[in-house]
């Protein structure tokens, strides 16, 4: 019990990460079919414009909201200059996984050529211990906890509460019946990309706060455990991968304590594999039986 | 000319054949059966390290490098282990994997393949030397050629060029036969080919198989070669520059598997290796990446059929009107 708890406070915050950056790569796959593998470069890339708005001096919250409007501005940029383009020329489901892996690599090392391949952290981090209970938290820790719970309430309400939030839905199960409804199809998708941007460069700060230390690859080495929310949860399903988050982030956490902190990732790894093979359609399958993911 | 500059050619030729093995392999599974294999790589690792382990010996208890088995098999046994190995492998992976999943479920399946697999060779220090990876692999035959070193270059140019030889003729065999167009056929319309009878789920195998077994091979002639080999020469962006290839090159076309292997394996990363370094570390590194992946979108937008496009196939029919054989809109963007 004495690694078993420490390990689920842990996980918990983890947890919010993977659902702040798993609701929305979610959200975008769902609503737009495009399985964007450069979106942990795009939270890398958000984490440095954070750090260059922290290095100016300002509230450390500040640049956070700063890493969010990047990832949205910068989200919507490369569907309207990149992946728009290509789908509108034709490019089918392989092409397109070429485009995003190009593009991802393009950040990535564009990172790495400007900064080079040190290690960051953001300035104006200062995180002092609080009891809660059994488990011990650093305030940065609760902050993330706060950043992760505010958003999920927000696309809760969002996705719930709102016409937009309903338009969301209705493109993601059938965009054609969606626009033959007068649903302004393109406006939605611009609008996913934003949430799913924002979301992921939230997730993007988020992450290198907890790491504290971060280099050109934080990102893109959480893509596959955010992938693995996404499809566990059910593509386009935003609660399904607020799940996702809670059980990959946990139980990664878990591993890490009781096996090895080697085979933290490895954990997601399994899981995603597993899911793929066995119920690629994932826990709440409505979207993905849609989309035919599997003859 | 100097002997540095043999030197230098002949390295670049031996990983020249090398990448074209490798692009065969990869373009009879993805160019001619249509499999978005994102862990070609594991397969020439797996090929790597059979033949190392092979030709290193049993590691001692004091050894530096500790790995599972070993043995000093006579050249060519490592090599055609190598093969084995990776065709099995790929046997293995392909009954989990190969599932009728849509090619992008398919290419996140074969990806994490890979990153589990690099995560056990790295972790499991026992198994490969992990991170460290294996050092001081033999070269084949040089204790029985007495040569100096440059003419052994040329010697291991040449056994390149005849392993090169017989995995083309193992590759036409199955693309230029009534194989060859089943395959095609499935790549097409899966669910057509299987209503004319074709067994999908066979030939799907039979080229995961095979390709994962020429990626064997290559791997083999590569360590033998540099000598060594860890986890950190088979990231899984090394898949990505073979899919690169193969998009620049023409997929689905055995010429255009070369031209992709010459333009981008070759002249984009390995020439630049022996190049004088500029910049802070990591600098030209990084530029290569971003070089690649423009290369790909730039190919992807304008040429998505390559330089040396797949070839038309003209059936009886068709001969009455060739100029209608084209293939729509792509076919006038290409050169």
């Amino acid at each position: 019990m004495n690694l078993l708890l420490p390990a689920l406070g842990f996980g918990v915050v983890t947890a919010s990460i993977l659902a702040l950056a798993g609701v929305g790569f979610s959200l975008q796959f769902g609503v737009t079919n495009i399985l964007n593998l450069a979106y942990g470069s795009i939270m890398t890339s958000a984490a440095f414009a954070a750090l260059l708005v922290s290095q100016r001096g300002v509230n450390l919250w500040i640049a956070v909201a700063a890493g969010g409007a990047f990832g949205a501005v910068f989200s919507v940029a490369l569907n309207r200059v990149v992946y728009t383009p290509f789908i509108r020329r034709g490019t089918k489901l392989f092409g397109m996984i070429i485009v995003t892996i190009s593009v991802a690599l393009v950040i990535q090392y564009g990172i790495q050529a400007i900064w080079g391949a040190s290690f960051f952290s953001l300035e104006g981090l200062h995180a002092s211990a609080i009891q809660l209970g059994p488990f011990v938290f650093t305030t940065t820790q609760l902050g993330i906890l706060g950043i992760g719970v505010g958003a999920m309430i927000a696309v809760h309400a969002l996705l719930r509460y709102t016409t937009l939030g309903k338009s969301m839905r209705a493109t993601a199960t059938n965009a054609v019946l969606a626009r033959n409804c007068g649903i302004a199809t393109d406006r939605v998708i611009d609008i996913a990309w934003a949430i799913s941007g924002g979301l992921c460069g939230l997730a993007g700060v988020a992450l290198v706060i907890n790491v504290t230390a971060f280099t050109d690859t934080t990102g893109s080495d959480l893509l596959v455990p955010i992938i693995a929310v996404a499809v566990l949860g059910g593509i386009g399903q935003a609660y399904g991968a607020m799940l996702g988050a809670l059980i990959i982030g946990i139980t990664s956490e878990i591993a890490a304590a009781l096996i090895s902190p080697d085979y933290k990732d490895v954990v997601a790894f399994v899981i995603l594999i597993l899911v793929l093979l066995v119920r690629p359609k994932g826990i709440f399958s409505e979207i993905a039986s849609g989309k035919e993911v599997a003859a | 000319m100097s002997s540095a500059w043999q030197f230098y050619i002949s390295s670049v030729l031996i990983y020249l054949g090398v990448d074209i093995m490798a692009c065969w392999g990869l373009n009879l599974q993805f160019g001619y059966a249509g499999l978005v294999n994102f862990s070609f790589i594991v397969f020439q690792a797996a090929g790597a390290y059979t033949a190392a382990v092979l030709t290193l010996g049993r590691p001692g208890p004091a050894s530096i490098q500790q790995y599972l088995g070993g043995a000093h098999w006579p050249f060519p046994l490592p090599v055609l282990a190598a093969g084995a190995v990776g065709a099995l492998l790929a046997a293995g992976v392909g009954a989990i994997g190969l599932r009728r999943l849509r090619s992008d479920y398919e290419a996140m399946v074969m990806l994490v393949v890979s990153l589990i697999a690099t995560s056990i060779a790295t972790n499991q220090t026992n198994l490969v030397n992990g991170a460290n990876g294996l050092d001081l692999v033999p070269k084949p035959l040089a204790g029985v050629l007495h040569v100096s070193a440059l003419s052994y270059q040329w010697f291991y140019v040449a056994m390149t060029a005849v392993v090169c030889v017989l995995v083309f003729l193992l590759v036409t065999l199955i693309t230029g036969s009534p194989l060859g167009r089943s395959l095609r056929a499935m790549r097409e319309n899966e669910r057509a080919a299987a209503a004319l009878g074709r067994n999908v789920t066979g030939l799907r195998m039979l080229a995961f198989v095979v390709g994962g077994g020429i990626a064997g091979i290559s791997g083999a002639i590569l360590v033998m070669f540099i000598s060594a080999w860890s986890p950190g020469s088979w990231l899984y962006p090394e898949t990505f520059v073979f899919f690169t290839a193969l998009i620049v090159g023409g997929s689905g076309n055995n010429m255009g598997a070369v031209v992709g292997a010459v333009l981008v394996p070759v002249a984009f990363l390995e020439a630049t290796r022996f190049l004088p370094q500029f910049g802070p570390p990591g600098f030209i590194d990084a530029v290569q990446w971003i070089a690649i992946g423009l290369l790909a979108l730039v190919f992807l937008w304008f040429w998505p059929r390559g330089v040396v496009p797949e070839r038309r196939r003209r059936f009886p029919r068709a001969r009455s009107q060739p100029a209608a054989t084209g293939g729509g809109r792509l076919e006038q963007n290409s050169p």
